[in-house]
């Protein structure tokens, strides 16, 4: 198996993306909350760019209906997400820090699980969650950035998942109206535009702060 | 007539704006369970919203969330 050491891999690093960026990236740490077809492909993005350290959470298990947009394989059906995520990433970038929180989240451990993250990616797939988790965040982690998402689901209307800055603390993706509850399905294409959306918002506030 | 702001457009009432947060969303057939709401920039706890009373003026922005990630 083919092997990249850890100067080698800085070094691609850096080569890529200028040594000042490197450093940010290196030293962010983000909070990835719900690892499905958002989650997964947040993660993927920002490990291949050298961040530093992602704090990953989700209590479910890879099942077969995930397989159409999140980034596990077949052979990983039945492991629970937090470790075939982990080892996938680790593929991508053997340097890469994680932290993986098997947990169902709630208003009483988001703090906890999220503590040392500057910013934290909403990636759950139910509304009432979503709502739960940004709610969290704002009202009792002052210094903390969301990046949520509402809207992604069918195809088609590429160009109408934006990425919004509603506050200092709050940064909204998607097109606010595809949702599951409207019969919307979920599909790797459009959820994957507005997971890329989700962590280039990442990226920028990493690299512009 | 009083006038509400929400998500930056200004909303008329011809009597008075409603009494309280939970009366708004309950107007604009809004779901609670799935909304994140700040009034004049101070985010409101879901558990909140029926004692939030709102007045003539106030600023109200409304995050609402659908499913699917």
């Amino acid at each position: 198996m083919a092997k990249l050491s850890y100067e080698q891999f800085e070094e691609m690093l850096i080569e890529r993306h200028g040594k000042s960026v490197h450093k940010k990236l290196k030293a962010a740490t983000i909070g990835i909350a719900g690892l499905g077809g958002l989650g997964s492909n947040v993660a993927v993005s920002l490990a291949r760019i050298g961040v530093g350290k992602l704090i990953i959470a989700d209590f479910d298990v890879v099942e077969p209906s995930n397989l159409n947009r999140q980034q596990y394989f077949v052979e990983q059906l039945g492991t629970s997400k937090v470790a075939a995520l982990t080892e996938n990433l680790k593929r991508i970038n053997p340097y890469i820090k994680i932290d993986g929180c098997p947990v169902k989240l709630t208003p009483d451990n988001i703090q906890k699980t999220f503590s040392g993250c500057r910013i934290i990616a909403e990636c759950f797939d139910k509304a009432q969650q979503k709502q739960m988790l940004v709610e969290t965040v704002l009202n009792t982690m002052n210094d903390v950035i969301i990046v949520a998402v509402s809207g992604l689901g069918g195809y088609g209307r590429s160009n109408e998942i934006n990425t919004r800055k509603i506050s200092d603390r709050l940064i909204l993706i998607g097109d606010s109206n595809s949702g599951i509850e409207a019969g919307f399905s979920l599909m790797a294409p459009r959820v994957a535009i507005a997971a890329g959306h989700q962590a280039n918002a990442i990226v920028e506030l990493i690299i512009e702060s | 007539m009083a006038v509400l702001k929400i998500n930056g457009e200004d909303k008329i009432f011809e009597n008075s704006v409603p009494s309280t947060l939970k009366n708004l969303l309950e107007l604009l057939k809004v779901d609670q369970t799935t909304v994140v709401a700040e009034v004049n920039g101070q985010i409101i706890p879901r558990g909140n919203f029926q004692n939030t009373v709102l007045r003539d003026g106030h600023k109200i922005e409304l995050i609402r969330f659908v499913g699917g990630g």
